[in-house]
Formats: structure tokens, C-alpha cells, sequence
């Protein structure tokens, strides 16, 4: 019977010009945001393979001069994220955070962040990616085809005809439902993969990646057509449903995450980078001074470079590395300090930000696409690593004002990124989809016992 | 004129006694007492750290005891962004551009720590503001209002009745236009006073900061756009067979305006003219710093130079490598200058398009206006990046002139003291004028005003032409 149901609806519904129109919007803007975010990707992908290929920040080849501190330490070496996985459907907080680091042997160094030059308009704006209409418009859709699954019929009184047959209004409305939910999810899930698999190199991960998607794309869909499904059960009238619908969307899209950015941003803001610099500033001042009057004296007892000799070399390089070190160690403990506060603000804020399903959803998309924090998170801890290498292997060859011998030069360590692989990232939507899910079986549930007391 | 009077206040007394209403406006109210006075706590918070920051680092600058010049010039100073006092209503761009820049010897870069990389990934989602209230929320309290204007009276039947009664097209225009606006004043009224007295007591960091003016302008602009939406929203309803066409039309509108138009906007903007990422343009100063010769060639050509008698002849041999030194600088400081600069002409293209794409979108236009009379758009973010290359310039031209100008002995054993330190004045950001902002946005004023007097023409010939039956 029910089969029968979804057919029938099916042609109803496919025939009715709004419906018509929704669909649409909704395939116009997936094919619009994917084409946007595959452009992007191929673009990135062409860029990291130029610099993965030299190396360095720079055109690559070997440097002027072979000299160790020239190498190590002001030609350096280069940290770069491969783009991320499914990168085309959510850009994330990839146009945040920057995709690389130059490396250098200095302790003072430590990891020199590139400049993210993103346009801040940009980055203000938001993008129009997959990840945005699913986030946004695809609710909104949900709602302009469900508001009205039985108020008009009920209205006009053919609903009791329908009912007159061998059927039950449960399975007239789950049958609306199911042929609802596929409408949608079919685009929603398949314009998207099938365009990023077809432009972008499948990577060993995609089918995981693309399966979790789609999983988390699904129970954020089942969870709008859940209220749909009980706001229709409230016996309103169709209008009436509309604009409830309506507002709901917007608690829980626009005005809910909003309102609990600005709390967040208010009672429980984040340390101030403004006073962290203060404070590292004079922390280092007396070490700096120190070391550079150290070194000022190393050059008035030694005019010119020229005639500093091998030993002179040795003296100021070592002279440099004490005076960086000095202050590395007084900046280390302010930047630990504020590290701290830090993570623990976020922990506390990223808890307080499970109160809307789009906040929830987001989280996992960026996640399985590779471009949420995460990852910026593991890659600076691979380039942390990497530099601690670098630095191993130039550091003594600098406090010897050594120049490399070709062979030792094509020894250097080189960067390659390791991916945390998908189980930590497996791990961390876990919690967020079946909190969804939880969610959405109850909105069904509750939908459907609503409906049974529906007055006809 | 009369009809037109009692029309508006029937519907606005119908609209109040609407409990949806009040509760939306309740709510709405609510969200703005909020924006505000989260806005102004936050603005006060951030514009007090810099104040301190900037005085604490003057301390530092001045008290670092006796070094080399150049010593100093690579020891560098921090300037601090100082937080305009209408960010408190609109933010902008302010947390999506660096805090500070950090100015040296050698390298220039650009404004460090963006507030946005140490918030949490939901941020991304928007933050509540009285400028996102008053763009985002307030129009679709008046879609609320309006969408029925006429459909509902159609659908209802009684808009024949009332046109039978001799009332004119003209007066219903009217009268349904104050009808829907008169309930608004009961938000508008408490929400200017509201923002007015927060802002009004929390003392502006810059006492000479042109305030008063940006904030009348910013009140227009959202009066202006809110007038926008009423027009829009009583010519649909004219137009619309029924009340729910008219509501989903009007809320498609919305929704492109507040969601759609921006990141595509700004998508468009760089399609049209892509910039480089991150890596591509730190690699093109790179690479043009690779081609210059190495140092020791620079000296060596110096050397040469100096016994063809270029320089004066009291200068002594190991004077060369300062003079080497100074001249490297000039290079990169050129360099920089060049690479920065287009970059920089290129973000204000890319924003440039994005204002011309503003003229389909009127909630567009409203927002780059807000920001700029906020002061916390672009082209403000711009002006205090150059007041801060400028000072970057001054403080090391200061700095390494006195080398030079020291003369004949080796002048990298040379030290000064805190008479020299005192000569680099403190930096001082000269915010520009409301009058300025203006300018800087023009097209977008236009837009604004082209889009009020298009929709109050559009609401005008949408009754005049309108049918009475359904």
C-alpha cells in the first residue's frame, strides 16, 4: 500500500510548479557551489604540486651559496598541507588558517607562519560552497515543500475522502514524507560527489569521506523534515505552518548560532593577542638587548665580515643561536601560558555551540571534508616536528659556520605530510551524527504520535 | 488623506494586537539589547588592550637602553589597531583583519593575528550585531508585515469593498504603507535610543574621533534600507495573486539579499580577477629577492664604486658595508612596497567588483555602507595599513640616517640611546571622516538611494495597476 502512496504522491507532487521550482534552486545552487568549489580545488592541487615539487618557498634548485646558516636558516625549508580531501564541497577554514610554513633552523623561528591573504571581505562574507547550502538553503527547501503536507487537503476536505479508503492517515503522511525526503537528498547527495569525484583525483580516503557525507548530509536532512513533519501534525493551516516553519529556520539557523557567537564572544572571550604581544615583548626585551649588545661587541672587535676567519664565524654563530635561545625560552612560557587559556576556551565554547543542529552539522562536514581546525592542528604539529629534524640536522653544521658539501645538502631532511588518517576523524563525528540522529528518530517519532490526534 | 490615516491605524492596531507580532518584536528588541551592548562591551575591551598595548609598547621602545641603530630598526616597534568606536554596531571586518603589524628592518608584513584564527569554526556561522539586526532581521519583520498588505485584502475579499468606498489608490497606498511602518517605530524608536545611550557612554578611545556624524549616517542608512524593504514588500503584495506568493517571493528576496548575495558576490569578484594564495605570492618576493646578487657581490660592487669615486672620500673601507647594508634595504623596502601595493590594488578591485554587484542587491549596498561609516571596512582597514608602511618608512629613515650620517668610522659599533629613540615620534592614526567614508563608498549611496526611489515608484504603479479581484 504504501508503495502505491509514494508513487501517487510522487506524480502529485513532481506536477505541482512550486515543487518544480525548488528542486531547481536547490540542483542550480548545488551545481553552482560545486563548480565553484572544484575550480578552487584544481587550482590547489596545481599549486601544491608546483612547491611540493621545489620544496621551498621559491623556485627551488640549489641556493647560491652552500654556506649552513644561508641554507638552513635563510633559504629554509617548506612545510606544505596538501589540499584537503573533499576540499571542493566545504572550503572550511582553509581561507583562515595558511597552508604552509617556511622551516628554519633558528630556535627563535620556531614555525614562521605564511601570511593568509585571503581577501578579508571574503572571509567576512563566507563561501558559496556545497557545504553552505546544505547548512542553509537545503533546510529552508525542506520546509517550502513540507509546510503543507496535509492542512490544504485537510481544508478542503479531501483528506477525508483519501481516508474513506483502505488506508490510514499514518501511511498517507509517510508516504508524503518519503517521496519529500528522496526529492531532496537525491540532488543534495549526488550532484556534489558524483561532479567533485569526476574533477578531483579520487585520494585513498574518498569512499570513507563520501559515505561519512553522505551520512551526515542525510540525518541533518532527517532532522528538518522531523519538525517539518511535526509542525504539520499541529493541525495549523497551511500558512500558518509556513511561517512557523519559517521561523524556527531562522532561530536555528541564523539567529541561534549568532546569539551564541556573540555570548561566547562576550562572557567568555577569547586571550587577547594584543596582550600576549605586550607581555612577549618585554619578556624578551632583556635577553634581546643582551644579545645584541653581545653581538655588537663581537662586531666592533671584528670590523668587516672578510676578516673574521672560520673561528670569528663560529664565535658569532654561536653568539646568535645563545641570544636566540635566551629568548626563545622567555617567550616560550608566555606563549604556553596563552596556548592554554586558549584551548581551553574553545573546548568550553565548542561544547556551548551543540545547541543548533546547523552548528552540529557544520562541525561534521568540515571535519570529513579535511578543512576544519583539526587538521590546520595536525599539520602544524607535523611542520613543529619537521622543524625540530631541520634544526637537528643543521645546528651543529651552523655553530661550525660550515658550508654543506653537495651530498650533505641532498641529504636535508624534506617535508612529507603525514595524514592523521580517517579513524581520529571517524572519531570525532561519531558523537555529532548519532546526537543527530538520536534527534531526528525522536522528531519522527514524536511527529507521528503528534499526527495521531489529528483533527480532521 | 484622512482614509489613508485611519487605514494605517486600523492595520497597525490589528498588527499590535497580534500576539505573533509582539512576541516577534519582543524578541526582536531583545536580540538588539544584546547586539548592543555585547558590541560595546567587546569594543570597549578590545579598544582598551590596544590603548595600553600602544603605551606599554612606547615604554619599551624608549627604554631598550643603548644599541646599534640598526640594532633598533630590527628590533622593531608594534603598532597597534586602534578600534573605532562605532565597531560596537557594526564590527565589519575588524575580526577578519590583523590586530597589529609589526614593523622592522627588511620585512614588511601585513597585520598580524586575525581575530577569526582563534575563534572557534562556528563563528564562521555570523555573529549577532545590531547592524546584522538591523539588515538581516529587521526586513523580515516588515516581509512579515507587508506580504498580506494587499494579496491578504484580495484573498479576503475586502479590498473590493474599500475601493468601492471611494477611497483612492493613492490614499490605500499610503495608508497601508504607515500601517505597516507605525508597529516598526515601536522597535526602531527603542532601539536607536538604546544604541545611542551605549554608545554615548562608552567613552571613545579617540575623544576627536568623528563619531557623531558616522552614527547619524549609520541610523540612515538602515532607516533607509529598512524603507527599502516596506516598498518592496507592498509592491509584491500588490502584485501577487496570493498572500503565500507574495511571502515565498518576498522571502526568496530575502534570502539572496542576507545570504546568497554576498559570497557570491566576492566568489564573482575573484573569478573576474583571481589573487594569488598564500604560498604563490610569498614565493614571487622570494624568488625576486633570489635574483638579487648575494651580499658578498654587493659589497664587492660597492668597493668598486667607492675607489671610482662615487662616494665622498672620508669614507672609510668598512664604511661600504653600512652603505651596502642601507642600500639592500632600500631594495626590499622597494620590493615590499611593489608586491604589497599590488596586492592590495587587487583586493580593492576584487572589492570594487563586489560593489557593483551590490547594485542588484540593495542589503549589499546598505552593509558595505554600514562598515564604512562604521569605519571597519576595506578601504579604512587600507588606510591604516599605509599610516602604519608610512610610520614604518619615517621610524627607519629616522634610524638609519643616523648611520649614515655618522661618518667616517665603522659605524656598526656605533650605539645611541634613548635621545635618538625619542626622535621616532609615537604613532598616531588620524581615523578620516565621515565625509571620507562617504566618498569611498559613493557608488554604494547611490545604489541605496536609486533602490528607495525605484521601489517607492514600483509600490506606487504595482496599486495604481493592480487588480481588485482575485
Amino acid at each position: 500500500m504504501i508503495r502505491l502512496l509514494v508513487r501517487h504522491e510522487w506524480h502529485v507532487l513532481t506536477s505541482h510548479a512550486v515543487v518544480q521550482l525548488v528542486v531547481f534552486v536547490f540542483v542550480s545552487a548545488l551545481l553552482a557551489a560545486t563548480l565553484l568549489g572544484v575550480a578552487r580545488d584544481v587550482r590547489e592541487r596545481a599549486t601544491a604540486l608546483v612547491f611540493s615539487t621545489s620544496g621551498e618557498i621559491g623556485r627551488g634548485g640549489r641556493p647560491p651559496s652552500l654556506r649552513a646558516d644561508a641554507v638552513a636558516n635563510e633559504r629554509g625549508s617548506l612545510a606544505l598541507l596538501p589540499p584537503a580531501p573533499l576540499g571542493a564541497l566545504a572550503i572550511g577554514q582553509s581561507d583562515v588558517y595558511s597552508n604552509y610554513f617556511k622551516i628554519t633552523a633558528r630556535s627563535l623561528d620556531g614555525l614562521v607562519t605564511g601570511d593568509q591573504i585571503e581577501h578579508p571581505l571574503q572571509v567576512a562574507s563566507g563561501q558559496f560552497d556545497v557545504a553552505f547550502v546544505i547548512l542553509f538553503l537545503y533546510p529552508l527547501l525542506i520546509f517550502a515543500v513540507s509546510f503543507d503536507l496535509t492542512a490544504s487537503e485537510r481544508d478542503r476536505g479531501t483528506l477525508r475522502m483519501v481516508l474513506s479508503q483502505p488506508v490510514r492517515l499514518r501511511e498517507v503522511v509517510a508516504g508524503r514524507m518519503i517521496v519529500r525526503v528522496v526529492l531532496l537528498l537525491v540532488p543534495a547527495l549526488v550532484v556534489p560527489l558524483v561532479a567533485g569525484l569526476i574533477a578531483a583525483r579520487v585520494e585513498p580516503s574518498y569512499v570513507e569521506r563520501a559515505l561519512a557525507w553522505s551520512l551526515a548530509v542525510a540525518v541533518y536532512a532527517a532532522v528538518w523534515h522531523g519538525i517539518a513533519l511535526i509542525v504539520n501534525a499541529g493541525g495549523r493551516s497551511a500558512p500558518a505552518n509556513a511561517l512557523v516553519l519559517a521561523g524556527i529556520w531562522l532561530l536555528l539557523v541564523v539567529v541561534g548560532p549568532s546569539t551564541v557567537n556573540l555570548l561566547i564572544g562576550t562572557w567568555y572571550p577569547m586571550p587577547s593577542r594584543v596582550d600576549a604581544a605586550v607581555q612577549a615583548r618585554s619578556a624578551t626585551q632583556e635577553a634581546s638587548v643582551q644579545g645584541s649588545r653581545e653581538l655588537g661587541q663581537f662586531l666592533q672587535d671584528h670590523p668587516t665580515s672578510g676578516n673574521v676567519g672560520q673561528e670569528g664565524m663560529r664565535q658569532f654563530a654561536l653568539l646568535q643561536a645563545q641570544r636566540d635561545q635566551r629568548v626563545a625560552d622567555r617567550l616560550q612560557s608566555v606563549e604556553a601560558a596563552f596556548n592554554d587559556q586558549l584551548a581551553r576556551q574553545q573546548r568550553l565554547t565548542s561544547r556551548l555551540s551543540v545547541l543548533s543542529p546547523t552548528m552540529i552539522a557544520q562541525g561534521v562536514l568540515l571535519d570529513v571534508a579535511g578543512t576544519s581546525t583539526h587538521r590546520f592542528e595536525h599539520f602544524r604539529f607535523e611542520a613543529a616536528a619537521f622543524q625540530r629534524e631541520w634544526r637537528a640536522y643543521f645546528e651543529p653544521r651552523v655553530l661550525d659556520a660550515a658550508t654543506l658539501t653537495p651530498e650533505e645538502y641532498a641529504r636535508a631532511p624534506v617535508f612529507t605530510y603525514q595524514d592523521e588518517g580517517t579513524g581520529a576523524m571517524r572519531g570525532r563525528i561519531l558523537a555529532p551524527i548519532a546526537t543527530l540522529t538520536v534527534l531526528a528518530l525522536l522528531l519522527w517519532w514524536a511527529g507521528f504520535r503528534r499526527y495521531e490526534g489529528y483533527q480532521l | 488623506m484622512r482614509d489613508a490615516f485611519t487605514i494605517a491605524v486600523k492595520d497597525a492596531t490589528e498588527t499590535w494586537r497580534d500576539g505573533r507580532f509582539r512576541s516577534a518584536a519582543g524578541l526582536l528588541i531583545l536580540l538588539i539589547i544584546a547586539a548592543v551592548a555585547g558590541g560595546v562591551h567587546n569594543q570597549s575591551e578590545i579598544a582598551r588592550q590596544h590603548r595600553d598595548a600602544q603605551r606599554a609598547e612606547r615604554d619599551v621602545w624608549l627604554e631598550k637602553g643603548d644599541m646599534n641603530p640598526h640594532a633598533a630598526a630590527h628590533y622593531g616597534a608594534f603598532v597597534f589597531k586602534p578600534v573605532q568606536p562605532l565597531s560596537a554596531i557594526d564590527p565589519g571586518l575588524d575580526p577578519f583583519v590583523g590586530v597589529f603589524v609589526f614593523l622592522e628592518a627588511h620585512k614588511q608584513q601585513l597585520a598580524r593575528h586575525r581575530p577569526i584564527e582563534d575563534a572557534t569554526p562556528t563563528r564562521r556561522l555570523g555573529q549577532l550585531t545590531p547592524a546584522s539586526v538591523a539588515l538581516v532581521l529587521l526586513p523580515l519583520l516588515i516581509v512579515s508585515l507587508t506580504f498580506s498588505s494587499f494579496a491578504g485584502e484580495r484573498e479576503h475579499g475586502t479590498l473590493r469593498p474599500l475601493m468601492a468606498m471611494g477611497i483612492s489608490r493613492r490614499s490605500l497606498l499610503t495608508g497601508k504603507a504607515l500601517g505597516a511602518m507605525l508597529p516598526l517605530v515601536a522597535i526602531i524608536v527603542p532601539a536607536v535610543v538604546i544604541g545611542a545611550v551605549f554608545v554615548w557612554t562608552n567613552a571613545p578611545a579617540d575623544p576627536e574621533a568623528p563619531v557623531a556624524a558616522r552614527a547619524v549616517a549609520m541610523l540612515a542608512v538602515y532607516l533607509a534600507h529598512a524603507l527599502i524593504w516596506v516598498g518592496l514588500g507592498l509592491a509584491v503584495s500588490a502584485r501577487a495573486r496570493t498572500q503565500g506568493t507574495a511571502l515565498i517571493v518576498l522571502l526568496a528576496l530575502w534570502f539572496l539579499n542576507a545570504f546568497v548575495a554576498p559570497p557570491l558576490a566576492m566568489a564573482t569578484a575573484k573569478w573576474i580577477d583571481p589573487s594569488p594564495s598564500a604560498i604563490e605570492f610569498a614565493a614571487s618576493i622570494q624568488d625576486e629577492k633570489d635574483s638579487w646578487p648575494t651580499w658578498d657581490a654587493r659589497v664587492e660592487d660597492l668597493t668598486t664604486r667607492f675607489l671610482d669615486g662615487e662616494f665622498a672620500s672620508t669614507m672609510a673601507p668598512s664604511n661600504v658595508e653600512v652603505t651596502a647594508l642601507l642600500e639592500s634595504e632600500a631594495d626590499e623596502t622597494a620590493l615590499y612596497n611593489r608586491r604589497f601595493d599590488a596586492l592590495f590594488a587587487q583586493y580593492a578591485r576584487q572589492a570594487h567588483t563586489f560593489e557593483r554587484i551590490g547594485t542588484l542587491a540593495p542589503t549589499l549596498a546598505a552593509r558595505s555602507l554600514s562598515m564604512a561609516f562604521a569605519g571597519t571596512d576595506e578601504a579604512h582597514d587600507r588606510q591604516f595599513s599605509a599610516a602604519a608602511s608610512a610610520y614604518r618608512t619615517q621610524m627607519l629613515t629616522t634610524l638609519n640616517g643616523e648611520l649614515a650620517a655618522y661618518g667616517q668610522f665603522n659605524t656598526f659599533d656605533y650605539t645611541r640611546g634613548r635621545d635618538l629613540w625619542e626622535k621616532v615620534p609615537p604613532f598616531d592614526y588620524e581615523v578620516p571622516s565621515a565625509a571620507w567614508a562617504l566618498s569611498s563608498r559613493a557608488w554604494s549611496a547611490i545604489v541605496l538611494a536609486g533602490w528607495l526611489v525605484t521601489v517607492s515608484i514600483a509600490a506606487a504603479w504595482s496599486v495604481v495597476s493592480m487588480k481588485v479581484g482575485p
